[in-house]
């Protein structure tokens, strides 16, 4: 009896759909708060800094986000509105204050780099489970830890620049250890996740190394002051928001 | 006295950032820049011109609902394009740009979906670039026509954003008029006079009402606005009337900004290779000296890789000639005319852009080449070329003795 039990607990781990449900319910937060540094790397090993503070309600397919830039001085005010949807892609804008106006983002244009970085508007998107279709692809280890890896495939209903992606899951606490993101066979991005601690019971990578191989450039995004589960006002999270800085 | 208030608020503002609130952010840049004329115009025998801007905004949230902005701006040049004088403009209705201005100064209340916004700000009408034909509360400076900038306008802002719809009432007491070309300067191509004919007085009649406007914009797949404009026109009109003198014919002018009835509005649909983006606007008027008319603009959208695009064209319907008035309307001379941008992002810290202006009978043409790149946190060095051919008829072709090289060089805080 208890071998069957266990047999069973095995088979519904291996499940990728669960797999990926349990992964996104022990990130769910009310909300989230960080200030992140950005070092873009490019391919003569040239380095150039940025910092953002990034403002976050609800939780991925029901969630909003503000990222607005502090440094470097030129580009400080600058900002990003995007509203998540569980059923297809997100809507994004972004706040320019030198010319007062805020301008949206197209389908069309998210593969493009966002600000000079090695993420691609895209990649800001908070990923829904729902939103995607799975296959287990084995067992294999990142960093020395032990994962699940799987494939994840966009359904018709989500406009993406992949065609489909690798994630590793971490089987101690399920959280992101690396996403290989490809356009049909080409490798486009590959995000490491490192540094993972346990924040307020949620598991967070602090530093994220994300690669553009095309470019071979990459973009270190190191997560500072960490907070979940903050109160946010609904309203910082609209285009009038963007406005008030 | 309002001033006087507001400024009060600013300053109490920065004080409470010198004592560590968190709720203080600013930022600025202090730029000079020279422009080189290979040619030499009629009326303005100098080809090189250097300016500074010093430009310091700060923005103090006093609690999560109300909010200050403010931005001062100082320039100084060698050109009289900046008045000599130490002054504090709030209003802009000098005709050469003031030493020292108010560029911002209002206070934010938000509670809800409800924003209200109160003093010198900008309002930003229209989601065309180029030609914006709605964006009615948004004079500009106009000292330099194809390099211009945007002027804040005193008003009250009144926003209601519920779901996917937002409802924007603004109102002006006092317009605040785009700054045009000084009369003695190349940017003013005024045509030869015959002989015995000469310029007189030049005599400026700012109307005295307020401006108010509404719009609605909703958001979702497809985005579109509607928006209605009652006012005066930021851009000048003007009307010549002779008169003996002793020495022969004085032409004697009057520059008017003459009242504005606009009706709007635009619309952005994603495909899958492009945003397509249009707008249109009627604009009326009572006052009889002035045209009637209709200004639209069709543009393409896209971003790939490292490049964008934006291309489109812009046309214009008159239907009503006004009475004998001239105007300067840069709006209404970029229409009929074929317009692009592109700009291409060449590494983390350089990068250039193209903007082209080609009218559709082929009398005027403007080219603008940019290079642009940053040194650290800091600094950013610009470069552009702009080459304007044309018909001295046409409102490019005027200024093809303007074709200019210019160097910026920005040190951001």
């Amino acid at each position: 009896m208890s071998r069957t039990l266990l047999l069973l607990l095995l088979l519904l781990q291996q499940d990728p759909r669960r797999i990926v449900d349990e992964a996104q319910r022990r990130t769910t937060s009310q909300s989230q708060r960080y200030e992140g540094t950005l070092t873009v790397i490019d391919a003569k090993n040239k380095t150039t800094e940025k910092r953002w503070v990034y403002d976050r309600t609800g939780s991925h397919g029901n969630s909003k986000a503000v990222l607005r830039f502090t440094a470097p001085a030129e580009v400080k005010g600058v900002a990003l509105l995007i509203i998540n949807h569980p059923d297809r892609s997100s809507d994004q804008w972004m706040w320019t204050p030198a010319i007062n106006r805020e301008r949206r983002i197209a389908f069309q244009d998210r593969s493009t780099r966002f600000f000079g970085t090695d993420f691609s508007f895209e990649d800001l998107e908070e990923r829904d489970t729902d939103q995607f279709d799975y296959k287990m692809l084995g067992d294999d280890s990142i960093d020395g830890a032990a994962c699940w890896k799987l494939q994840s495939t966009p359904k018709q209903s989500k406009v993406s620049q992949y065609s489909h992606s690798y994630l590793w899951v971490r089987k101690d606490n399920y959280a992101f250890a690396q996403i290989e993101n490809y356009s049909k066979e080409q490798l486009i991005r590959r995000a490491h996740y490192t540094d993972i601690r346990n924040d307020q019971g949620i598991w967070t990578a602090h530093q994220i190394d994300m690669h553009d191989l095309k470019r071979n450039s990459h973009t270190i995004l190191k997560i500072e002051k960490l907070q979940y589960n903050i109160p946010m006002a609904e309203d910082t999270f609209t285009l009038e928001a963007l406005r008030r800085e | 006295m309002t001033l006087r208030l507001l400024l009060a608020l600013f300053l109490m503002a920065l004080t409470c950032s010198g004592q560590g609130s968190g709720g203080y952010a600013q930022r600025g840049f202090l730029e000079t820049q020279g422009t080189i004329y290979p040619e030499k115009a009629p009326n303005d025998s100098a080809r090189a011109v250097a300016e500074s801007l010093l430009r310091y905004e700060g923005i103090f949230r006093a609690s999560n609902s109300l909010q200050f902005a403010g931005g001062l701006d100082f320039r100084i040049d060698t050109h009289r394009q900046v008045e000599r004088e130490g002054s504090l403009s709030w209003w802009d209705r000098q005709t050469q740009r003031p030493s020292g201005e108010v560029r911002r100064l209002s206070a934010t209340y938000h509670r809800g979906p409800m924003t209200f916004e109160a003093g010198k700000q900008f309002v930003r009408w229209g989601k065309t670039d180029i030609v914006t034909p709605t964006d009615r509360f948004a004079p500009r400076d106009f000292l330099t026509v194809v390099d211009n900038e945007f002027l804040g306008i005193t008003a009250t802002r009144l926003n209601i954003e519920k779901g996917s719809n937002t409802i924007e009432a603004v109102w002006s007491p006092r317009l605040t008029p785009s700054r045009i070309p000084l009369f003695n300067q190349r940017w003013s191509p005024i045509p030869e006079l015959p002989a015995g004919v000469s310029l007189g007085q030049t005599t400026v009649n700012f109307p005295g009402g307020s401006q108010e406007g509404i719009r609605w914009n909703h958001t979702g797949p497809v985005e579109y606005e509607l928006s209605l404009y009652e006012g005066f026109n930021h851009l000048p009109s003007f009307q010549g009337q002779s008169r003996l003198t002793p020495e022969g014919i004085a032409v004697d002018v009057e520059r008017f900004y003459p009242k504005m009835l606009m009706g709007g509005g635009d619309i952005a649909v994603p495909m899958r290779l492009f945003t397509v983006k249009a707008e249109a606007a009627h604009f009326s008027s009572t006052d009889p000296r002035t045209d009637e008319y209709g200004l639209y603009v069709l543009q393409l959208e896209r971003q790939a890789g490292e490049w964008y695009f934006v291309g489109g064209y812009a046309g214009e319907v008159v239907t009503s000639h006004g009475q004998n008035a001239s105007t300067f309307a840069p709006d209404r001379g970029l229409t009929k005319t074929f317009l692009s941008r592109a700009g291409y992002t060449i590494d983390t810290n350089r990068s250039i852009a193209f903007e082209t202006a080609v009218r559709q009978n082929g009398q005027g043409v403007w080219v603008k080449n940019e290079y642009s790149q940053s040194f650290g946190q800091h600094w950013r060095t610009t470069v552009n070329l702009t080459v304007i051919r044309g018909d001295m008829g046409d409102f490019l072709g005027q200024y093809r003795r303007n074709s200019h090289a210019v160097l910026v060089v920005r040190y951001s805080f």
